[in-house]
């Protein structure tokens, strides 16, 4: 339970600094150029606890499932989750692309950070969650 | 790995997440969706963005049930449920973020929420139904 929760806390820490470096200074301008499909600033920051609240969902989420099938694999297995998982993202990022007016460079960009969030995600994961070992007499 | 299973399971998941997302997100919330026009690409550009809908839910449909051949292979539709609905968790943390940035109403994001986990716990046990690993003799 100790691993657990401070692979969670790592994690959810570096998702919500790289959430802001790369959304919230890095794509900026982009956002900049599609602002009708955004909310005002000031509404986004009244709304800010959905932003903590959602990634610390997706992180518990992330979490119970290495420790559920792929703990005791490391910093590899970890990472190969985050690859399988920002991949099943990438399919719905092309449904919302599908529906919504967005530029295809930010569904590229969002892919990008996205996979890059994700194996960072893995490895802290894989590194820091290790299962109880139950002792063999 | 079980390539006969695994590509039943996937065409199978395949039918049923893109008959569902008609149905739910096309049909019963296209009036909800429909509060907020300005969000959604009209009919004849969204019909000539048709392909990524249709590759989108490929891609979903392979990598969950790529994700459960590696998470629980020999778990059941018991294990496809939770599996499912800890993916379901990932898009509810994502969809909860996007409501913080993207001026959607409560009523579609409590609407995707209960898509999501209808959708994942579903697709979960349809794949851990039918996929089963390869038996060593």
């Amino acid at each position: 339970m100790r691993r657990f929760s401070l692979a969670f806390l790592a994690a959810f820490v570096f998702i919500f600094l790289w959430g802001w470096l790369y959304n919230g200074v890095l794509l900026k301008d982009v956002y900049a150029q599609t602002q009708s499909l955004w909310r005002p600033q000031n509404e986004t920051i009244s709304l800010f606890h959905w932003i903590i609240i959602g990634q610390a969902i997706l992180v518990l989420a992330f979490v119970m499932i290495y420790a559920s099938g792929f703990a005791g694999g490391g910093v590899a297995a970890g990472i190969r989750l985050g690859i399988m998982l920002e991949i099943l993202a990438i399919g719905a990022r092309m449904m919302m692309y599908a529906v919504q007016p967005l530029p295809a460079k930010l569904i590229v960009y969002w892919s990008v950070g996205g996979l890059i969030e994700m194996i960072v995600t893995g490895a802290i994961v894989g590194a820091i969650y290790k299962p109880t070992t139950s002792a063999a007499i | 790995m079980n390539p006969k299973r695994f590509f039943i399971a996937f065409i199978v998941t395949f039918v049923f997440i893109f008959l569902f997302g008609f149905l739910w997100y096309g049909k019963f919330m296209q009036d909800i969706h429909n509060e907020v026009p300005m969000l959604w690409r009209t009919e004849a550009d969204f019909g000539s963005h048709f392909p990524w809908l249709i590759l989108g839910h490929v891609v979903m449909a392979f990598f969950l049930t790529l994700l459960y051949a590696r998470f629980v292979p020999a778990g059941g539709a018991a294990a496809g449920i939770v599996l499912g609905i800890l993916v379901a968790c990932l898009y509810i943390g994502n969809n909860l973020v996007t409501f913080a940035v993207q001026p959607l109403t409560t009523k579609i994001l409590g609407g995707w929420i209960v898509g999501n986990l209808l959708e994942f716990g579903i697709a979960g046990a349809i794949v851990g139904a039918l996929y089963k690993p390869s038996t060593a003799v």
